[in-house]
């Protein structure tokens, strides 16, 4: 991966300025200080696998405190919450993701006879690599769970979960929560090509390498 | 705002305050009618409630779960429908063409697909009304289409990074372009029986709620004006039943407030509660359906993305998302210039795009993950989208059925089935083509399609003939004469455009037609 061309310390910056609303402060602060808690929906051991395979579609070498994914992921679901729809050839979002586990478990054993937990970095991604092109075979839990949906669904979950935090917004240089509607002038009003307001950072590296 | 008693029998009960219910809800409560609106949702304040972070913005949508079958599951949430008074106007991109008038009669052009039973000469009018009442932002004069009576009220909003790149690729292969019509405000603008709203900040979040107000959705627009005029608005309260009398028609009007069922007696309904719930109360009560055709015909605007990134600074996140519009491929040609093997066409639009869409967008689409997705997402402010939005031909396999799974409030969750057929799937092929060319001519590199349909339409069709249609050209029932549907569910055809303003000028005139008539 190519380190982020955009500097460090911009958003936690913003947050103290009138440039972001205070509902949009209070949103992303609770993100920012979100600590890690105890899994209430996912057993000890679901939660630990569930860790290792966010580890590996998202991986964050390069971070000191990695962003919590399976938290969010866990209170998700805790909750009951959905995002208003499920493909029909999938279980409920819960069951989906106990089974999926399962299923990550068993391509792991056979494929490398042993748990994903116990594989090197190159072996789990193999294995995840697997289940995404849906070539596991259709034994053990992927006779009854679509393997493929089932990665599309985990996927775009932990990728969500990621992106809407403000670090990994600050990585890609996104700071379009400083809509700064009570500065004068308010708003947006350098929003043409090549065209920049001071509070968008720009980047140190040279960007296409 | 003014109450009115359960048990004192309201003249109508709205049913939904998106696009179908607030301009009918405001037309009637200034005849001087007696009406509720029951909404879902909340009723926010978007000023205080709204942040500018798309997942805490989730509670826009309506989130309580579908199943989506066929080949091609549609997305609900954020793709379609919404919860709270507004509807789905909360975080529609605010894009509004208006239809062309062959639009109207694909049947007879293309000997596909129905016809609407009705002209542009009908809806003309009406386009005018709602154009001048919210403040569309548009190009005068439009460059497509009948010319028309009316200019848009106010002119057209700046173009961002996206806008100016799909200018510069389609003019060097001589396709015309012009900044679109857009529900936002580009100058502050008074609003009769309102007041003043403020212009649009170039957040770019209109699908994810403005915050300002700059937006034409419903709660900053039609709803205010009915409240001033008498309707009652009743929040947070989600109808199950439609109780009808021996004569044949509701006399009252079933819904859950707060845990509470309540009972609101009335002499009319009208059901504008998008073409997912408006056809699933009618099938969960049995209602209005003896032309068997509640649920069918689910039809899904054509929606092919493709993305690029490119050399300049884009910060995609700046300005309205939809900024330019091309209606050349409104009834297309081949590439060798002879005729396309579909019927029907489609628009072309700048897409803008916030990073939790895109990068949820390049998980599903091209499922990057590890490594190449991270790096990938590092191009966030250098890429651009350009969008199409198409006809869909109904068939037979597209439906929505109540399934027997419950859902949190014990009621049937829909299942809707959608397939794209082969007229969906070679304009889309076609679109890929143009698409990719404008974007190579403007100079992008990484190009990537992302297939989706959007804008579930067409559960509760109108049309002439009560044995097919479920309401007439009005929007009333063939069979419950005081019960009518205004939304989505009704277009015979998906049309080449967006839907909202559609939706809300064929509201009014339901409304001008019931008043008419009563």
């Amino acid at each position: 991966m190519t380190d982020s061309p955009y500097p460090t310390g911009t958003v936690r910056a913003l947050l103290e300025t009138n440039l972001v609303t205070d509902a949009t402060r209070s949103a992303l602060l609770k993100r920012l200080t979100a600590t890690p808690r105890p899994p209430e929906f996912f057993t000890a051991a679901e939660f630990t696998l569930l860790k290792q395979v966010c580890d590996r579609l998202i991986p964050q070498p390069d971070r000191p405190e990695p962003i919590d994914l399976v938290s969010a992921i866990d209170e998700r679901l805790s909750s009951g919450k959905t995002n208003g729809w499920r493909y029909d050839t999938m279980p409920n979002d819960g069951d989906a993701f106990r089974l999926g586990l399962r299923g990550i478990d068993e391509t792991a054993q056979t494929t490398y006879n042993q748990p994903f937990s116990s594989l090197t970095a190159a072996e789990q991604d193999n294995v995840l690599l697997r289940i995404q092109r849906g070539d596991t075979g259709l034994s053990g839990v992927w006779e009854q769970l679509p393997t493929n949906r089932f990665f599309e669904e985990l996927l775009v979950e932990v990728t969500e979960t990621y992106y809407a935090h403000p670090l990994a917004q600050e990585e890609i240089g996104y700071v379009g929560m400083a809509d700064a509607v009570s500065s004068n002038p308010p708003g947006w009003t350098r929003i043409g090509l090549n065209e920049r307001e001071d509070r968008e950072p720009t980047p140190t590296t040279n960007h296409h390498v | 705002m003014r109450r009115y008693d359960l048990n004192e029998p309201v003249d109508a009960v709205v049913i939904g305050t998106g696009a179908g219910g607030a301009p009918l809800l405001a037309r009637l409560a200034a005849a001087g009618l007696k009406v509720v609106a029951i909404e879902a949702g909340k009723h926010w304040n978007p000023a205080v409630d709204f942040a500018t972070d798309e997942r805490a913005q989730d509670f826009l949508f309506w989130n309580d779960e579908r199943l989506s079958a066929g080949a091609d599951p549609l997305p609900m949430g954020n793709n379609n429908s919404g919860m709270g008074v507004g509807g789905s106007t909360l975080h529609y991109t605010a894009y509004t063409p208006r239809v062309q008038p062959d639009d109207l009669r694909i049947q007879t052009d293309f000997g596909v697909g129905h016809d609407w039973p009705l002209d542009f000469a009908d809806l003309e009018p009406y386009y005018n009304e709602v154009e001048q009442f919210l403040g569309i932002s548009g190009p005068s004069p439009y460059p497509w289409g009948p010319t028309r009576s009316q200019g848009y009220p106010l002119p057209p909003l700046p173009l961002n990074g996206a806008a100016q790149l799909m200018q510069r690729g389609a003019a060097q292969l001589g396709i015309n372009t012009s900044p679109a019509a857009n529900a936002a405000l580009s100058g502050r603008y008074f609003q009769p029986g309102v007041g003043w709203r403020e212009a649009c900040l170039n957040r770019g979040f209109c699908q994810a709620g403005c915050n300002v107000g700059a937006k034409a959705s419903m709660d900053v627009t039609y709803i205010p004006l009915a409240v001033e005029h008498g309707a009652e608005l009743r929040p947070e309260s989600f109808v199950t039943q439609l109780v009808m009398s021996d004569s044949g028609r509701i006399r009252e009007v079933v819904y859950i407030h707060e845990g509470v069922e309540k009972r609101q007696k009335c002499k009319h309904v009208f059901l504008c509660a998008g073409a997912v719930e408006t056809p699933r109360l009618l099938l969960m009560n049995g209602l209005a359906n003896g032309s068997g055709q509640v649920g069918k015909n689910v039809m899904a605007h054509t929606g092919l993305q493709i993305w690029g990134e490119f050399d300049e600074d884009i910060r995609p996140y700046k300005g309205i998302p939809g900024g330019l519009i091309s209606e050349d491929t409104h009834r297309p040609a081949g590439r060798d210039g002879g005729p396309v093997d579909f019927a029907g066409g489609y628009l072309l639009q700048s897409i803008g795009v916030m990073p939790v869409t895109y990068a949820s967008q390049m998980a599903r689409g091209r499922g990057l993950w590890g490594d190449p997705l991270r790096t990938a997402m590092q191009q966030y402010n250098h890429v651009a989208g350009i969008n199409i939005l198409g006809d869909c031909l109904p068939y037979a396999h597209n439906y929505l059925e109540l399934s027997d799974e419950k859902d949190v409030r014990g009621l049937p969750k829909p299942r809707i089935h959608f397939t794209n057929g082969e007229n969906e799937q070679r304009m889309t092929a076609h679109a890929d083509r143009i698409m990719r060319d404008i974007w190579t001519a403007a100079g992008a590199h990484n190009l990537w399609a992302f297939p989706r349909n959007a804008h579930v339409i067409g559960t509760a069709r109108m049309g002439h003939a009560a044995d097919h249609n479920v309401v007439n050209p009005d929007g009333q029932s063939f069979e419950i004469p005081n019960l009518y549907i205004s939304d989505n569910s009704t277009f015979p055809s998906g049309l080449s455009v967006n839907p909202a303003l559609t939706i809300m000028a064929l509201s009014l005139r339901t409304a001008d037609k019931f008043l008419a008539a009563n």
